[in-house]
């Protein structure tokens, strides 16, 4: 280009045209078809999942996509095309969440979260359960404590959903024939309390402790501490009637898995609480980020142990007529959960 | 990540996107954009009309199996039942197997993705949907059932609302179950690579002393304002545009009208030609105010 005029010129019809090297253009005209075929790729990948994809397209795929974001890089430093600069942001995105998306599928996350991931994230919680443990024991306490010293409070504390009919009046022969030694109510009606309890009740009861973690906890231990009121209560009603030992025989077969659940559930709430009460050096999202997927395993893991408490509770418990095999069942299932946490996936690291 | 929005599309007057950056694990930082309220509104309704779809579905069978054996106490039961499960499932099932989107998502051209930039994990994906069951089936649950309730109902529905409504209140547009697992939901729409504008040889030939009388953001306006489909606005636009270079850099010779078009795809190629070789000798130009270095 000529330089000497100060005002620039129209070079004129007969004269060579000066040419124009645009190093973005070459560096364009060189990589395309790199492109296009990610650009193609990504699509069949998109329309159709990424099982569409055959093994060399699978092998290319990454080595493309390699390829698109050095070219980003390199046009980011010598080219001013923008429309060139945007195609190239979006394509590596794109392809970015392809070879970076979820890997796992359905089945192998929830086998990898059995072995794995659930037992290592209630051990990471130790502390979380501790408390949650505790608040649900104060919980029992007082509601035992404030029932033996006063019936009337069975009323305030049991709501009628959850009374069934039990109540200051009942005498010790009902509870007995009504509740503790009831006939197994055959396959549909115990169907209907497994699921009801389950669906209706616990869980929802469940995932509420857990995500009302994200109001700073306090949501969280009262739930806790409610749910041992109500179990305290209850205890004290039989108490008072001097079936205590049958009654824990009765309510330990599901018991103990319940409120294993319930206590986790509760832990990750915590955990979830911890993170935005004392985000120590990290900032509160990140803290968040970083500790919510552990809280999640936990309530996943809850939800999965309420299932098996409401088959203990709506088929076994019944048909297992006896205080004593239901105490030893109880403890059975405390140890084989012990066991669980303790042991289970210590070696399998990834 | 840095809040940016995008110069160019602020000037011209597009649909303005908030910008933010994830840096991959190769270390290039990609711009993402966010997801509007709308669109993301429009999605999960999407997505609800699935599920009580299937959910209905679901039902009618149950009720028709269930009604010859006449047992309506477990009809209600398994209602509730497959409510439940399908609505926990689906949503866990498509993010993982759909990289980041459910049927509502895809149709809105949504993702999911980490917000770190790292592989969206089962983990997250798991996280971020059961807190949608507190988040948003637990106040739509009590706002539909609510009325005959007393103040302290009032406060935990405005309560429960506000919970719902939590990405109003973050610059992310995070709700909880984002901010519990780290995710971000983003736009990804498909941009086509179009022809290059620059010319491979000119007629129109400038000076340096013209050309770094602007930087890289007017060079991108005249290519935005280049690659608009011509009409009479845009050819109008153009002949104000072409009048405003040729005064700006002293243009002596007059360009006809007719060929505005080829002079500014000629200016356009010769500027990003200045321009592209500056910034390559360090003396990158943001804008024609900013001083070259």
């Amino acid at each position: 280009m000529s330089l000497s005029e100060a005002s620039g010129r129209l070079v004129a019809e007969e004269e060579p045209r000066p040419v124009v090297t645009l190093r973005s253009s070459e560096f364009r005209r060189g990589r395309e078809q790199g492109w296009r075929d990610l650009e193609a790729l990504v699509a069949k990948a998109e329309q159709r999942g990424i099982g569409a994809l055959g093994v060399g397209e699978l092998q290319r795929l990454p080595q493309l996509y390699r390829a698109a974001l050095s070219s980003l890089s390199v046009a980011r430093s010598i080219a001013l095309d923008r429309n060139l600069l945007q195609y190239l942001d979006n394509l590596s995105l794109r392809a970015f969440l392809m070879v970076y998306g979820p890997r796992q599928s359905l089945a192998e996350g929830a086998r990898d979260f059995v072995a794995r991931g659930f037992p290592a994230a209630v051990r990471a919680a130790r502390i979380e359960i501790l408390l949650a443990f505790l608040a649900i024991l104060a919980g029992t306490l007082a509601g035992f404590l404030l029932t033996i010293g006063d019936e009337a409070w069975l009323t305030a504390l049991i709501p009628d959903s959850m009374a069934s009919g039990r109540g200051v009046h009942s005498t010790r022969q009902e509870l007995l024939d009504d509740e503790i030694f009831a006939p197994w109510p055959g396959f549909a009606r115990s169907f209907v309390v497994f699921a009801n309890f389950l669906f209706q009740h616990n869980t929802i009861i469940g995932i509420m402790t857990f995500g009302l973690g994200i109001a700073a906890g306090a949501p969280t231990i009262l739930l806790l501490a409610y749910q041992g009121l109500v179990f305290g209560a209850f205890i004290g009603l039989h108490y008072d009637r001097g079936l205590t030992l049958d009654f824990l025989g009765w309510v330990s077969m599901h018991g103990v898995t319940e409120f294993g659940a319930i206590i986790l559930c509760g832990a990750g709430g915590l955990v979830v609480a911890r993170s935005i009460l004392f985000p120590g050096r990290f900032s509160r999202v990140e803290n968040l980020a970083a500790n919510g997927q552990m809280a999640a395993r936990l309530a996943v893991g809850a939800v999965a142990m309420f299932f098996i408490a409401g088959i203990l509770e709506g088929g076994l418990r019944q048909l297992v007529a006896n205080t004593d095999a239901r105490l030893s069942i109880s403890a059975l299932t405390m140890i084989l959960w012990g066991c669980y946490f303790c042991f289970a996936g210590r070696g399998a690291r990834r | 990540m840095s809040v940016t929005q995008d110069r160019v599309d602020q000037l011209l007057g597009g649909v303005p996107r908030s910008l933010r950056e994830i840096v991959t694990p190769e270390g290039v930082a990609l711009h993402v954009e966010l997801a509007e309220h709308g669109e993301r509104a429009a999605a999960f309704a999407i997505d609800l009309a699935i599920w009580l779809g299937v959910a209905f579905f679901s039902w009618l069978v149950v009720f028709a199996f269930v009604v010859e054996t006449r047992a309506i106490g477990i009809v209600v039961t398994l209602v509730l039942f497959i409510g439940f499960f399908v609505r926990n499932l689906y949503f866990i099932y498509f993010e993982l197997a759909w990289q980041g989107s459910t049927p509502g998502k895809r149709i809105n051209r949504l993702r999911v993705i980490d917000r770190a930039g790292g592989p969206l994990t089962p983990g997250a994906v798991i996280a971020r949907n059961l807190t949608r069951e507190v988040e948003v089936f637990l106040p739509l649950g009590i706002v539909l059932t609510a009325g005959a309730g007393g103040l302290a109902d009032a406060v935990l529905g405005l309560w429960l609302l506000l919970l719902a409504a939590m990405p109003l209140f973050n610059r992310d547009r995070m709700r909880g179950g984002d901010f519990i697992a780290g995710t971000i939901v983003i736009a990804l729409p498909k941009r086509l690579l179009l022809a290059d504008l620059a010319e491979q040889s000119a007629r129109y030939v400038f000076t340096n002393a013209q050309l770094a009388a602007y930087g890289a953001f007017e060079l991108q306006v005249l290519e935005e304002l280049l690659r608009k489909p011509r009409n009479y606005e845009t050819t109008q636009a153009l002949d104000g545009v072409c009048d405003r270079i040729c005064k700006k850099i002293g243009w002596t010779g007059a360009v006809p009208k007719a060929r505005a078009v080829e002079f500014l795809t000629e200016f356009y190629t010769a500027e990003r030609a200045y321009l592209e070789r500056e910034q390559l000798y360090g003396r990158a130009r943001a804008d024609k105010n900013a001083t070259p270095g």
